[in-house]
Parts: C-alpha cells; structure tokens; sequence
C-alpha cells in the first residue's frame, strides 16, 4: 500500500471523487471534517499518518465477509439478502408512531421503544425540514423521534449528530441510518488496535436500517421548491414511478425520471440495498403503506422486536411468500450490476472486497 | 521624548525627538494651520501628534478617506493662505497621485509640505517604492532630511521654499527616519496667518498653459539649491573618490569611510534636496572627483539624476567615472537597489569599488558587529512568525472563510487586501487569499472575476477588505458591481478601527483625529443605499459565520458580509475579561486525533503546547481572551473562568 496519509487518502478517494455517500461518520471525528449541504469537505489537512476517519469510510476498501464475521460471527447464508433471522411484515401499534411513519412507523416504533424503555439514552435520526436538506438530531425522546419520522430521499450525513451526541457525553444509542450508514457503523465498531478515543459507533446499541436503492442531491429540493410553489412538504414518498410530495395544500406528482439526474453515482455503486449489517432493516412492503418489511438480522434485533411485539408496540405477520422472489430480484439485480460493474473495471468499485462467500453470481433476472 | 516637548516653546533647548516627532514640531514652528492625512507606516504618528496638539495650537488635523481628499484639502487650505500638511506613504502618494500632478501644475498659495514616507525593506508595508519618482513626475521639489534635527530644519525650509515659488514641496523621509530618534534644538513657534481668505482674483486651475509657468518655478529652485544648508561635503577638497548620498545612507557612508580608514581620500557629498539638484555644488566636486559612489536606497535617482547631470558637463569634469546600483557595485545581500543601506553594506560596497579595501571591510565590519553583539543580547531570540495577535477577530474569520469555501467545494477564489488582513497570505491565514494589491483592489478584481460566468468561470469569488479600505477605495468598486451586476461577495473584516497603523479612526467611527465626537458612517447603510444585500455577522461565532458565508456563496449578485468585532488588541485594553485556560484533565493531548489543532492548526499564539504534560495550554500573558478557542475545541477543553461562556 502506498504511504499516503490516511486523511489525505480520504480526500483523493472518497471526496474528490464522489464517491462519499455522506454518511456522516467522518465528520466531527476531528475539527478538519464538516459537512453543509449534505456535502463533506476537509477545511484542513490535518497532516496526520493515521486516521480513522479513512478506516470507517464505508467506501474505503471493504471485505464483506470479514464484517459478516464481524456482525454476525459466520459466513453469510443469503447471497442476496445477506444474514437474518426472519423476513416479517411489521407495523406499529404505537399511536402515534403508526401515523406519522413513512409506512408502517416500524422504525420509529422501534426506536421510541429503546429510548422509552431506558435501553438507549438517545436515537440518532434525520429531521425533515418544510424546504431544503434534513438536519441531523439526537433524539432524546419520543416526541424528538416522531418528529423525524418520515423519509427524506437525499444523503443526510445522519451520523455527525451521532459523533456530537457521543462527544456530549451520551451512551447507548439507536442509530437509524442508511446501509452506508451502518455499513460505517460496523466498520468503526469492529476497528482494533486504535485509540477508543470518539469511536462513537462503541456506544450503540441499536442499529436499525433503512432499504435504500439510492438518494438524491440535495439540487432535488429546489425542484421540489418550484413544483411545490415554494409550500411547506409534509412527506415525500416514492411508490412507484412518481416523487409524490405531500404538502398542507395536497399532493404534487412528479415523475420518476425527472429525479433520476439527481441520484447520487456512489448509489449506483453501491452493493447493500437492504443493510445487510444491521441489528433489524426496514423497508416499504412495495404494495401496502400500512406496513413495513421488517428484516431481523442479528440476536440483539431478534430480541428487540420480539420484546416489542410482546409489550404491544409492534405488530408482525408472516412475509407473504409470493412477494420474496419480487424482493430477491430487485436485490439481485442491483448487486448483479454493481458485479458486472466491477467486472468491467469501471472506477468506483474499489472499496468492494467480494470472494464467492459474500456474493456468488446468479445473473440478473429482469 | 515626551509629547509634552511637542509643546514646549523655549527655543535653543534641545530635545530628544523621533524623525516623525521633528517634522510635527517643524510644522508647529512654522505655523502649520492645516493638516490632512491617510494614515500610514512609517509617518502614521505625525497627525497623531497633530491632533493631540489641535486645541492647543489652533489647528486643524484629520484622518482623511483617502490620500486623494487629504492632499485636496491641504491644498484648499493653501488656496485661501493657510500652511498646510499632508502625510502619505509612498503607496499613499500613488493614490493622491493624479490630484498632486494637478495641483502641482495650478501652484499653491500658502505653504504646502507633503511628507512622504518611503519605506525600504519595506518593514511595514506591502512594497518597497521609490516616492521620490513620483515627485519628480509631479514637478515638485524634494528634500530628504538624514536626522530629526534637519528633518525638522527642513520642514521649515519647505514651507518657506513653497512659498517661495508657490509649488507644493515634498519631504521625503525612509522608516529608519521616521523612526529614528536625535536631539532636535526647538525654535520659537512662529506666529502665523490663520485668516483663510478665497481672494476674489485667484486662480488655481490645472491646464498646459501652466506647464511653462511650472518649469519656470523649478528653475528658480535649482537656483536656490545650490544655497540650501542642507547639502553638505565633508572630505578632502581634492578628494579622487567622493561618495553622493541623501538621507541616512549619507550618515552611514560617513561612518564607512570612517570605519574603512579612507577619510583622508575620500569625500562624503551629501545631498539635502535630490530634486532639483544643486548642480554647481555637484559639478564643483564631480571636478576633483574620478571616481563617483552614489549609496542610496531603492531606486538610482540621484545616480541617475547626477549623471545626466554630468553628461551634459562631461567636458569640464572628464575623466570620471560612476558606481552604483547600475554598476552594480552598491548592493545589499539581494542585490542593487534591494532592501535597505546600512554601514554594513557601504562599507562593502565602497570596498568593491576601491582597488584595495575589501579585507579591511570585512574587519570593519566585524568589529562593529562585536560592538552592537556586546550590547544587544540578539542571541537566543527565537524568531517570531508574522502572524494574526492572540484573539484577533480576523483569524476567525479567515478560517470561516476557508471553511466555508471548503464546504461549497467550487474552488472559491479570496482575494486579499491591504491591513492586517493582510497576514493571512502567511501560515496563520492559512493562505488563503490569492491575490493582495493596493487598497481596494480585492474589490476591484472581484467586479472583473464576477463578470466571467459568461466565459464559463464558475468559482465563487469573495473579495475582502478591512473597515478603513472599505471607506478608503472599495464604494466605487460595489458601484460598479451593481451597476454591472456582477457576482461576488465582498467580506469587510469590521474590526472597528484602523489597527494596522496604529488605531486611528476611520469615517466609520464616532471619533476624529482631533479626539472629538462626530457622527460615523455606518457602511452597512452605504451598502443598503446601493440596493447589494448586506448581513453583518460576529467572526466569533466561527459555526454561524461559516453557515453566513455559505449561505451567502450560494446567491448570485454582489452582496456584503461585514463580520464585525473590535480588534483584539483594542478590546483588551478596554475591557477586562474572564480567564481562559485549558482544563489539562479533560485535553487528551495526541490522543484527540485533532492534531493540535489549538496550537498549531488555528495557531493563536496564545494557545501552546506543554511538552511536560503533552497537552495543551493556554499562555495566560498573551492571551486576549476572546474565547474563540473554547468554542473549537473538539474536547470541549478549553474553559472559561467563573464556568459557562460569558455573553459578549
Ligand atoms: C434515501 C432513502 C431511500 C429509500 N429507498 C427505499 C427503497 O428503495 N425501498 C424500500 O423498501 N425502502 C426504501 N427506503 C426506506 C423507506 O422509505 C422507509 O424509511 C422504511 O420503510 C421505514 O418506514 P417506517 O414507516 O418504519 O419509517 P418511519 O417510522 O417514518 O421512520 C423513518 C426513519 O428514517 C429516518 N430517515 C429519514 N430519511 C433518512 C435519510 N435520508 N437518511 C437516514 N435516515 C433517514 C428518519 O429519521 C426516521 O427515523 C428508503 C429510505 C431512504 C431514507
């Protein structure tokens, strides 16, 4: 390897060439790294050799099946899906949480649940804002949580509010991110022989993560500004190829197409749709908005949701087995073409570390 | 000295002046009644002084805009029989440089002295420029004092010499005189005309009918220059080798030749007035003379006057021959008209010239070294950065800036200005901006820069300047920029004075030169009144100002951002402040991952780095206690005595 400094590194392969995901993980680690505008920058060059910040990008190189190792302590058995215990179909019985979430408010049930019950001190979220790019919050209560409800499709930099709320002394925490996010997450957990110092991926507890195929530029919003006429957006959700805004005035529509130009390329490189390293991943069930796709990954997600259904917060039913081959394919497909990307030699695919273990090919179906 | 002595009106008595404090005390004596200036380094202190002395001595002193309105008003002065002042820089005298030209050619009633000062090395300014061009260009007579005893003789004499022949006249002083301290014998304050009258008859008007009038008034003074006492020869009459010099660089060509053994051969012709020249004077010695040293500082303008001069005599004073900076032999250790003289130099310089010497040089100039090594303790001196004072607001801003333009990632564009701001082209502004100039210039380039989108140029520009630039030269910029809707975004850096000089005050402020209470500008309501959108911001608040500026990068048009906070040095004085230190516990030292980045990222000088402990450390005696450093901390380790910030 080539004895470049780490932030440095960062710099020439992660930021200068898009391929940041802003997860957010970097920033805040020191005084060099900040983000506006959903965009990561270094003020500074901090002139150190070493540097966590380079060994937690989750587009540094990364070896899948070591963090199955990591996460879950085997191989993986799902070459699509990655390791889980159970595919569910899930909503909230949380008042509240139930109405405000994205689909079936399972995520912020999940989260109320671990603040309320004293399990997590906080939850680290993404506030909408009525215009513009979301903000990053740490949840300290309920009503903090459900505030965040709702998705946001552009690359909020979630996990800043996670470094601050770590460095204001703040332990135990649920952390609801994309599958970069969590991606880094475990990256940071499972780093040995460097100083414990504003690791702050150590302090979480919970770690529930969001499907996502690909986020938007924040230039989305002044799109949406100018087909809103500049009203307040309550919710955006995108089922199937229309953007639908919800503001207090009523929907606006707008095509699919019209938002591709704004996906983000690193998304496009991007191997895990479904948070394959997360204690629980959530998702739309694709047909019906009462309720979410709950997958549950590790012991410690098993143990959260069954302890959630138990005390009445979320409700859960069998996947329906005639959608699993819908949800395979789509997954497939994504990681087929970041493969066959890869296959090709086109730049960006670097940071993917894949042996036969962590994914075997099995062709696209279209 | 004592200001006091400033006052004192007992002539014969001899007083302990700097070169600055000799020409105030000139203009006393001589009845000054007018006084305007643009303050600047190294002649800043002579309106200072003037405007302490107004209510005392009946006269008018004022910090001006610029240097352009100052030589105006001291003319206007003049116009209606009031002596009047003006004190420039030698960059200053480029501003003033199309009125003075003008000025020059209408003539001037009263007495008018401009003083000039030129700075070689340029210690305390931007550039190292030869003013005396710039006289010579405008057709007024120049003289060069070389100690505060005769720069205060001078400034007598040129009033008289204005008067004389009614052209302004220039007194050119270098820092080392200006600075430079000597006895002064004080003469009796003269009383003087104080009646302004505008005589229904007088004319002073600027047109090439006046040209013939101009060289007819300069001819008189190379008449009367050969009868100035103030240029000297001191050697043997029939010298072989003579030396011309003005200024101080006579006073350390007669310490050379002292020095070197040579003042039985060689002669010490100094120079009072280089322009125009006392051409007998000269002539009488060049005819002895074979060989010619001119030592002088920046540009060769004796050395080029004196040999034109010869040229045109070269019958009568052949064989003869020339060394200086064109030779090549009077050089500093950069080279021909680099830098500063000092004996030093002219002794290795004449040394050059000399067939033989250069050995004894070198002793001479080893034994004066061992002298002043004996007296100065300047071994052991760690040298000092050139970097932004503890607390100062700029450092602040400077790093905003470059966060800022790091976040908005298109490459951004600062272009720098001149004032302390200035320090940020060095390690602790992190060199931010890319181009420095004149006054106002950042803004100026920043109107052309704004105007490339249709080209394709896409990188934000912002343009800063400091509150008195901002009133000095950079309105008709934001004029422009509005009239032509050009894009940038021009940062005044408010620190609410005029610090790099010396805090004078400025248009903006609620004070004069005089110290009384007047009725400032506030530039946010120029700015306003241009219709460009104007946010003010404290540089303290570093989060809040990195947001502003961003904000601010992604609007088209020109707009202003004043970040606003009273120099550091300034509030210090006024104000006492809760101790800042370093809670060693909760500082991790190397551990951070932050690099140091108290005491060697943002770099305030007061905060260090203990070696013992391997933590940081705030060193009490410099610091400022602006509290910057509490709010950047990534540990949250640095404290604020009494607990919890103190609201400012
Ligand atoms: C950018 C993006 C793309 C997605 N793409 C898909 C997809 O292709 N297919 C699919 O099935 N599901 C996708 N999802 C997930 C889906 O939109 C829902 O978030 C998920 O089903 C949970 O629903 P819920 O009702 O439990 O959510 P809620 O209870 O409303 O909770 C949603 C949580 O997501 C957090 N959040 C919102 N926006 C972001 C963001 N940008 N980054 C990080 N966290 C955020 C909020 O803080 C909130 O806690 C995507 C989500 C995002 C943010």
């Amino acid at each position: 390897m080539e004895q470049l400094r780490m932030s440095l590194r960062l710099k020439q392969e992660v930021m200068d060439t898009e391929a940041c995901t802003r997860c957010g993980l970097c920033v805040g680690l020191c005084p060099y790294i900040k983000t506006m505008n959903e965009r990561i920058a270094f003020i500074h060059d901090c002139s150190r050799e070493d540097g966590n910040c380079y060994q937690v990008c989750p587009r540094t190189p990364t070896d899948w099946a070591t963090l199955d190792q990591a996460v879950f302590g085997e191989a993986r058995t799902d070459q699509v899906l990655g390791n889980y215990a159970q595919i569910l179909y899930a909503r909230s019985l949380d008042r509240g949480t139930g109405e405000s979430g994205q689909y079936g408010g399972v995520v912020s049930a999940l989260a109320a649940f671990m603040v309320e019950s004293g399990e997590s001190e906080a939850a680290v979220v993404t506030r909408g804002e009525e215009s513009g790019p979301p903000t990053p919050v740490v949840a300290r209560t309920r009503e903090e949580i459900l505030a965040a409800s709702g998705s946001k499709y552009s690359a909020s930099p979630t996990l800043s509010a996670l470094n601050e709320g770590v460095r204001q002394g703040l332990n135990n925490l649920t952390v609801i991110g994309r599958p970069c996010q969590v991606l880094g997450l475990r990256k940071m957990q499972s780093l040995t022989g460097v100083s414990e110092h504003n690791l702050s991926a150590r302090q979480v507890n919970f770690t529930i993560g969001l499907f996502c195929f690909w986020s938007l530029d924040t230039k989305v919003y002044s799109l949406f500004e100018q087909k809103t006429e500049g009203k307040a957006v309550r919710k955006i959700d995108i089922p199937q190829n229309f953007v639908v805004l919800t503001t207090d005035a009523g929907e606006v529509q707008i095509p699919v197409d019209e938002v591709r130009e704004y996906i983000r390329p690193t998304c496009l490189r991007c191997f895990d749709p479904t948070a394959e390293f997360a204690d629980v991943a959530v998702g739309s069930t694709e047909h019906d908005p009462q309720w979410n796709t709950l997958i549950v990954r590790t012991a410690k997600g098993k143990e959260v949701v069954e302890r959630a259904v138990a005390e009445g917060r979320l409700e859960i039913k069998d996947y329906p087995a005639a959608r699993l081959p819908l949800l395979l394919t789509a997954v497939n497909n994504k990681k087929q073409r970041v493969v066959d990307g890869m296959a090709r030699g086109e730049a960006g695919y670097e940071y993917l570390i894949l042996n036969s273990a962590s994914f075997a090919a099995a062709g696209r179906e279209d | 000295m004592s200001f006091l002595s400033l006052l004192v009106n007992e002539p014969g008595r001899q007083v302990l002046m700097s070169g600055n404090e000799a020409i105030t005390r000139g203009a006393i004596e001589a009845g000054l009644s007018y006084a305007a200036s643009y303050p600047g380094s190294p002649t800043a202190e002579i309106v200072t002084n003037l405007g302490r002395l107004a209510k005392t001595h009946e006269l008018y002193a004022e910090w001006s805009v610029n240097e352009k309105v100052a030589i105006e008003e001291a003319a206007g002065a003049s116009f209606t029989g009031l002596r009047s002042l003006c004190v420039v820089k030698h960059n200053g005298l480029n501003v003033a440089l199309d009125s003075l030209v003008s000025i020059s050619i209408g003539g001037v009633k009263a007495g008018m002295v401009l003083v000039v000062g030129d700075d070689p090395a340029a210690h305390s300014s931007t550039n190292e420029e030869d003013s005396r061009l710039i006289s010579k260009v405008a057709h007024l007579p120049i003289l060069e004092p070389s100690t505060p005893e005769e720069a205060k003789q001078m400034t007598l004499a040129a009033y008289t010499l204005s008067e004389r022949v009614q052209l302004p006249v220039t007194l050119r002083c270098v820092t080392r005189l200006s600075h430079g301290s000597g006895n002064v014998t004080l003469s009796l304050i003269q009383p003087a005309n104080k009646k302004p009258v505008f005589k229904k008859e007088d004319r002073f008007v600027t047109h090439v009918a006046f040209h013939q009038a101009q060289e007819i008034k300069l001819a008189k003074i190379r008449e009367a220059a050969d009868t100035l006492p103030f240029n000297t020869y001191t050697g043997p009459e029939d010298a072989k080798t003579i030396i011309i010099a003005s200024g101080p660089s006579s006073l350390y060509a007669l310490e050379a030749v002292q020095a070197l053994g040579l003042a039985g051969e060689v002669g010490v012709l100094k120079l009072g007035i280089t322009w125009p020249l006392p051409e007998k004077f000269l002539l009488k010695h060049m005819k002895h003379a074979e060989k010619v040293i001119f030592i002088e500082e920046i540009e060769p303008f004796n050395e080029e006057n004196v040999m034109a001069l010869a040229a045109q005599h070269m019958t009568d004073i052949y064989p003869i021959q020339f060394f200086g900076q064109h030779s090549g032999h009077v050089a500093g250790p950069k080279g021909p008209g680099l830098g500063e003289m000092d004996p030093d130099i002219v002794k290795r310089s004449i040394a050059r010239v000399m067939d033989t010497g250069v050995a004894e040089a070198e002793a001479a100039v080893a034994t004066t070294n061992a002298v002043s090594a004996a007296g100065v303790p300047s071994a052991g001196i760690p040298e000092r950065e050139m970097a932004f004072c503890a607390g100062c607001p700029h450092r602040a801003s400077f790093w905003a800036m470059k966060s800022a333009l790091a976040l908005d990632g298109r490459n951004g564009v600062v272009l720098g200005d001149i004032g302390c701001y200035s320090l940020a082209l060095r390690r602790t502004g992190w060199s931010l901006p890319q181009t420095m100039h004149a006054m106002g210039s950042g803004a100026g380039i920043a109107n052309g820069l704004g105007k490339l989108d249709m080209f394709g140029f896409n990188q934000p520009v912002i343009a800063v300047v400091g509150d008195s630039t901002f009133f000095h030269a950079t309105i008709p910029a934001l004029i422009n920029a509005r009239y032509t809707s050009s894009n940038f975004m021009l940062v005044v850096l408010d620190n609410e004075t005029t610090a790099m000089t010396g805090h004078q005050p400025h248009p903006g402020l609620n004070k004069n030169a005089m110290g009384e209470d007047v009725q400032g500008i506030a530039m946010e309501d120029v700015v306003r009144g241009l219709n460009i959108p104007v946010s003010i911001h404290d540089p303290y608040d570093v989060k809040g100002t990195v947001e502003t500026v961003y904000k601010l990068l992604q609007s088209e048009g020109a707009k202003v951002l004043i970040l606003r906070r009273v120099c550091a040095l300034l509030a210090a004085k006024a104000e006492t402040r809760p101790r800042v230190y370093v809670n060693q516990d909760q500082c991790i030292g190397d551990d951070c991952g932050c690099n140091r980045f108290c005491s060697t990222t943002f770099s305030c000088p007061a905060t260090i780095w203990d070696p013992k402990k391997g933590k940081a450390v705030i060193d009490e005696v410099v610091c400022n206690r602006c509290q910057v450093c509490v709010s950047l901390c990534p540990q949250g380790a640095i404290k604020v005595e009494g607990g919890d910030q103190v609201a400012r």
